[in-house]
């Protein structure tokens, strides 16, 4: 199994032993030992994902990267950050997501009304399994844990992935004011309920609840 | 592998820094001010409303009419823990004890309903007066030095308790024919450190460790009054001759005629 580790918090090392992984097609930086790299159409998920990511728009070009040796992984300067997966599944914007482990199986899925709130459409990415995955966030990520009795509430544009089980819902505080000009600029919030963890960075994207 | 640590309502700090981009507000049925869109997430129950909303707040807005810049501010109120950032830039908090803090605009977060924020008479600035606890932020961290100094505009932030802030041009660079050209031009090498902002007295001058400068917030209009600074044409009127237009703006100053 791939050993993830980060080399520094802006870039992952990633050590193989004949096995694979999955990266964002050009960001691996430098490696040592034998590598070979190989570009998957439509996320690596075959024709129908293929299919899929084109009608849903979480289009993510992927590389599967083989070898023996350590492989160096990084983009554009974002910090990175490690996810174990035990036999769960994490809820990324394919715009984050670096690294997956080459066990784990990636999807798409449906995100309703939040999605639409960010920005990113209104389908996320999947990524299900066990092992070990990278994602990318604007400043370092803070995990916060979401349980029965602390829900939490998350700006659309400073959420980056959650795991879990995890119920999310859309809340909006859009009142009158809003429609006069006078909103709090927090109308938009996504509430997550149940047991799990979410990641948020320290930066907003501009969504188009942010000016609202 | 490093886990990633994870926090909860009971591991999050109060009013602390998470980490050196992200700062933790602890309500307890207290109320914070916040820039607009700088909250990310939050436990517990918060209300978020913009200034003049609250029950008091609508009779003050009616009634009072002053330039503040007050749709860029947000009240948070309730109980929980809520994470404040801006754009991965490095956030602190400061304390003033019954003192006066002005910082540049587009750094300022957040602060508590103890201190008073106030326009500075400095365009572009705030100033902040009474006891609380501020967040700020700043592209690297803050770097906090006495006076006397001299400090480039751009990596100024802020100063506390310290009087007369004031531009500082070198000398030999700016007078006669050449450095008139030079300024104009930029042939001759302009070293780009020419101009400085100046601080005695004493006080604090709060600077961060980078030229960058954050985009600039609304600070509201002056009061369009002769003798104050900013204060649009009014108070630029009364000096001098009106400009002609083959003047050339400063021209013939710098040249030293």
């Amino acid at each position: 199994m791939a050993q993830f580790r980060l080399q520094s918090s802006k870039v992952l090392a990633v050590s193989l032993t004949g096995d694979g992984v999955k990266a964002k097609n050009g960001s691996m930086v430098a490696y040592d030992g034998q590598m070979a790299f190989k570009k998957m159409s439509g996320g690596g998920e075959g024709i129908r994902g293929m299919v899929t990511r084109r009608l849903t728009g979480e289009q993510m070009t992927v590389m599967e990267v083989k070898g023996h040796g350590t492989c160096f992984f990084a983009d554009r300067a974002s910090e990175i950050n490690l996810v174990q997966l035990h036999n769960d599944t994490l809820y990324v914007e394919s715009s984050n997501l670096l690294c997956t482990d080459g066990g784990l199986r990636t999807g798409t899925s449906f995100t309703g009304l939040r999605g639409a709130s960010q920005g990113n459409g209104l389908f996320t990415t999947t990524v299900e399994g066990s092992g070990q995955a990278a994602i990318m966030s604007d400043g370092p990520a803070v995990v916060l844990r979401v349980s029965p009795q602390y829900p939490l509430n998350v700006d659309p544009g400073a959420y980056i992935a959650h795991q879990g089980r995890v119920s999310q819902s859309f809340q909006s505080g859009v009142n009158f004011r809003t429609l006069i000009g006078e909103g709090s600029g927090e109308s938009f919030q996504i509430r997550f309920e149940g047991d799990g963890l979410v990641y948020v960075q320290p930066s907003e994207r501009n969504t188009v609840g942010g000016e609202v | 592998m490093s886990t990633p640590v994870v926090l909860d309502p009971m591991t999050l700090p109060s009013d602390d820094n998470v980490n050196p981009y992200t700062f933790c507000v602890e309500l307890k049925g207290s109320s914070w001010f916040l820039q607009r869109g700088k909250m990310i997430a939050y436990y517990g129950s918060i209300d978020f409303q913009g200034i003049g909303h609250g029950r008091l707040d609508r009779l003050v807005r009616t009634s009072f009419h002053s330039p503040l810049h007050a749709s860029d501010w947000v009240v948070a109120e309730g109980s929980g823990k809520m994470l404040l950032a801006d754009r991965a830039f490095d956030v602190n908090s400061f304390d003033l004890d019954e003192g006066n803090l002005t910082i540049r605009s587009g750094n300022l977060l957040a602060f508590q309903p103890t201190l008073a924020l106030k326009q500075s008479i400095v365009p572009g600035f705030l100033t902040l007066i009474g006891t609380g606890k501020f967040v700020a932020a700043s592209n690297g961290p803050v770097e906090f030095l006495e006076p006397p100094i001299r400090v480039d505009p751009q990596a100024l932030v802020g100063w506390a308790d310290c009087p007369s802030p004031c531009h500082h041009y070198d000398h030999g660079y700016m007078t006669g024919v050449m450095g008139g050209l030079r300024q104009l031009t930029g042939l001759g090498g302009a070293s780009g450190e020419e101009h400085q902002f100046e601080f005695v007295g004493a006080g604090t001058v709060l600077l961060q460790s980078s030229e960058a400068l954050m985009p600039e917030q609304a600070t509201g209009a002056t009061p369009q009054q002769a003798g104050v600074p900013g204060g649009g044409a009014a108070g630029q009127g009364g000096q001098g001759a009106p400009r002609l237009p083959g003047q050339l703006g400063d021209l013939q100053r710098r040249f030293g005629l």
